[in-house]
């Protein structure tokens, strides 16, 4: 769930939309160097930021029943990387709020920072952390993915407590208040969203294993011993 | 579980014809203007203007309209709570103290302020309804060209707006299918069959990809994308409404500055 239109005060849409810029321009600024290399890159992000918009439209089974949905993020950053991730879900995350009206227009800034920004480097990180390890592949998607959800939500409690500070305790008290709001839905949500997309990965694996090798995502001798497995 | 994209409503509203500059001045100006307010009133009155041009001159259907808000009320209503509960203020109805260093508290002013926060997120959404009602994002495209924003983002833009279609298709024919032969019967049916789905999804993009870059070369792609398309002309009936509308609100944020509703 994204922070929708109208909820964050002007001063705060600004704030985050100078701390989404700069990041947006490195994505822009990479996106140019992969594609100068390599042409055939546009198309495929162009079908990852569809696959992203697509994952978060669908609403998965949720323990709570609410209707929450993945992310989609964590399969992109480790594809391509945390800054090019960012690019592709600033797209992604404008065309959700004018298709499904789901987010909006001056809190974007605010949500390309939780949704684009920080969890897909935290993503990136636990995947460049586990990747040379001797963890099981489907583990490390699990927690790549779970993580970077997780990690979305925080960062959007973090906005919310600092638009909305309490009374007595401040930001930190109503950030605790807003985690706790967010909590109910978003723990079961990040772990059943882990658990699709290690499976998610375990068809690819079965059914189109070079596209995997082709992005470089995991060794070729890992991959190997995952098919052997099935 | 798919619900209509607001982009079929877009292509075939009442406003399509009326020049996109004017609508998308309306959303942006409207939505900047219930950001600069500091009453609840201009946003209610925003809300109220635009959903009228919504329903009765682009002819959305009400239905339709009314489904849009049932998800952001429930996310806004959660957490206006949260901020009513903890934003505080001298004059107390109700507080209890959970721990030493959190109380939560119900206050005129927490009230004033959960009140204000809730009509500036409906203000807000109906602006945002109102651009992504009335304007298709083909012609948003051309907007953001003349913006000159980078051309490698438009065309990552295009892509991910044509694949989004393509999938869209794929994946409902997918999902009736996985329904009919109880696939979202219990709770582990519907893991395995969600995962199917979006790994079969995702298959299927990558190769949609792979036959675009096919396509493209074949059409000597060289890197840009031809973008066609014709702005409607400014006519003078939207353009006198439109200014009517925003100095209207904009008086009204002036007038109403800080007044509160208890």
């Amino acid at each position: 769930m994204h922070i929708m239109e109208g909820f964050l005060p002007w001063q705060w849409c600004l704030v985050w939309w100078i701390i989404a810029l700069p990041c947006l321009l490195l994505g822009i600024y990479r996106l140019k160097k992969v594609l100068g290399v390599d042409r055939e890159a546009l198309p495929l992000l162009g079908v990852t930021g569809g696959f992203i918009f697509i994952l978060s439209s669908l609403k998965l089974p949720s323990v709570t029943g609410s209707c929450s949905h993945p992310t989609g993020t964590g399969l992109s950053t480790i594809s391509f990387g945390p800054w090019i991730t960012a690019v592709v879900c600033a797209i992604v995350l404008l065309f959700q709020s004018l298709f499904l009206a789901h987010g909006g227009l001056s809190v974007l800034g605010a949500n390309i920072v939780s949704m684009g920004i920080v969890g897909p480097l935290v993503g990136y990180g636990v995947y460049r952390l586990l990747r040379d390890t001797s963890l099981n592949m489907y583990m490390t998607v699990f927690l790549v993915t779970a993580l970077a959800d997780m990690f979305t939500y925080v960062t959007t409690s973090l906005e919310l407590a600092l638009a909305y500070p309490a009374e007595t305790g401040g930001f930190v008290s109503s950030f605790i208040l807003f985690m706790g709001i967010f909590a109910i839905t978003q723990v079961p949500l990040a772990i059943v969203e882990g658990i699709v997309l290690a499976l998610v990965f375990k068809y690819i694996v079965a059914l189109k294993p070079d596209i995997l090798i082709r992005l470089g995502i995991f060794s070729e001798e890992k991959i190997k011993d995952a098919r052997s497995e099935i | 579980m798919f619900e209509e994209l607001l982009e079929d409503i877009a292509q075939k509203n009442g406003l399509r014809e009326v020049n996109t500059y004017l609508k998308i001045t309306a959303g942006f100006g409207s939505i900047f203007l219930c950001l600069l307010s500091s009453s609840f009133i201009p946003p209610l009155i925003i809300a109220i203007t635009l959903s009228g041009a919504i329903l009765f001159l682009a002819r959305v259907d009400a239905k339709t309209y009314a489904e849009l808000f049932i998800v952001p009320i429930w996310f806004a209503v959660m957490s206006v709570a949260g901020i009513i509960l903890i934003s505080g203020g001298p004059d107390i109805f109700w507080k209890w103290n959970i721990l030493p260093q959190i109380s939560l508290s119900v206050t005129r002013q927490s009230l004033n302020q959960g009140i204000f926060v809730f009509c500036r997120v409906i203000g807000g959404m109906s602006a945002l309804c109102f651009i992504a009602l009335t304007t298709p994002m083909t012609d948003i495209f051309i907007v953001f060209r003349k913006c000159r924003v980078p051309e490698i983002v438009i065309d990552l833009m295009m892509i991910i707006y044509r694949t989004i279609f393509i999938l869209m298709d794929q994946v409902v024919q997918i999902y009736h299918a996985q329904v009919m032969r109880l696939g979202y019967s219990t709770v582990k049916e519907s893991i395995h069959s969600c995962a199917s789905l979006c790994g079969a999804a995702f298959i299927a993009s990558w190769n949609a990809g792979e036959d675009l870059i096919m396509a493209m070369d074949a059409r000597c792609y060289s890197g840009k994308f031809a973008l066609l398309g014709e702005n409607h002309p400014v006519e003078p009936k939207p353009l006198i409404a439109l200014a009517v509308f925003l100095s209207f609100v904009t008086a009204i944020v002036i007038l109403s500055e800080n007044s509160t509703i208890i």
